[in-house]
């Protein structure tokens, strides 16, 4: 596999197999992170279409100071913030609003012991459908986070890089996600055990 | 270590990123706090199943489509004399 640096120069010279090697690589990363932002299928594949687009375009742009997996993650989360702010006014989640202080706050409530539940209840299409709407009720800046720490398995420095927010930030932000996912999914799931032991 | 104290340390916990000696501390409480040890245990699960569910690939028909779109802008660039 060539380095992302060749794959770069075919690009500009029009290959369409440096095109399709980077399309391979990077084309289902951007588009979990760009659907987990936007809820949207259809704009989430407009985001990774543009994003790719201005790669073609202006690849002489990417200076290499970051990784081009980290540069695209940041083109993408930034190309999707522009469309969540045309659709309506958000306010930009600040650091501060993540703070220790505030995390202390944040305790779990429910201490049914689900996790060792047969498999069978974690494979329902009804289990798939809660985990994936506990994910996606995260607040955004929680959820970008999670998605790029767990799913994408960036470092901390990395996923902070892409956002654009501190280190700090990022390793708050993902431990807050981990904590409101657990609470979430437990409300579900504490049932679905103690519906069977009865 | 209370438990304030674990569900603060959770993260770096599970990561490994906390020292020996809050290690210590934190598997000192987690071997007597039952609520601690589920709140640990159904956290990992928690990241588990959510990262399970999410990796998904793109849907093949909407990757094809957006392929070619971008094959295209390639071939139309290349016919540019400009």
């Amino acid at each position: 596999m060539a380095d992302d640096r060749a794959l770069l120069e075919a690009l500009r010279a029009g290959s369409t197999e440096a095109l399709a090697e980077l399309f391979e690589l990077y084309s289902d990363r951007m588009y979990r992170l760009a659907a987990g932002i936007l809820h949207d299928e259809d704009e989430a594949e407009g985001v990774v279409q543009d994003v790719f687009l201005r790669l073609i375009e202006h690849s002489d742009r990417f200076e290499g100071r970051s990784s081009l997996g980290t540069w695209l993650y940041r083109t993408t989360h930034n190309a999707c913030i522009d469309r969540l702010r045309r659709r309506k006014p958000v306010q930009p989640l600040a650091d501060e609003a993540y703070t220790t202080d505030e995390d202390a706050g944040f305790m779990p409530t429910i201490f049914a012991d689900w996790a060792h539940a047969p498999e069978e209840v974690f494979g329902s299409d009804e289990a798939g459908e809660v985990i994936e709407e506990a994910v996606q009720s995260l607040p955004l800046g929680l959820r970008e986070v999670f998605i790029l720490r767990e799913v994408e398995g960036l470092s901390t420095a990395e996923t902070a890089e892409a956002l654009g927010i501190s280190e700090g930030a990022a390793k708050v932000r993902l431990h807050r996600a981990r904590l409101e996912l657990r609470e979430a999914l437990s409300v579900y799931f504490a049932e679905q055990v103690s519906g069977r032991s009865e | 270590m209370k438990c304030e104290e674990l569900v603060a340390y959770l993260s770096d916990y599970i990561d490994g990123n906390l020292d020996e000696e809050l290690t210590a501390a934190a598997q000192e409480h987690l071997a007597t706090c039952h609520n601690c040890h589920v709140v640990l245990d159904t956290t990992r699960k928690a990241i588990y199943l959510s990262r399970q569910r999410v990796a998904t690939a793109m849907p093949a028909e909407r990757r094809e489509r957006l392929f070619s779109r971008l094959q295209e802008s390639i071939r139309k660039r290349d016919d540019c004399e400009f």
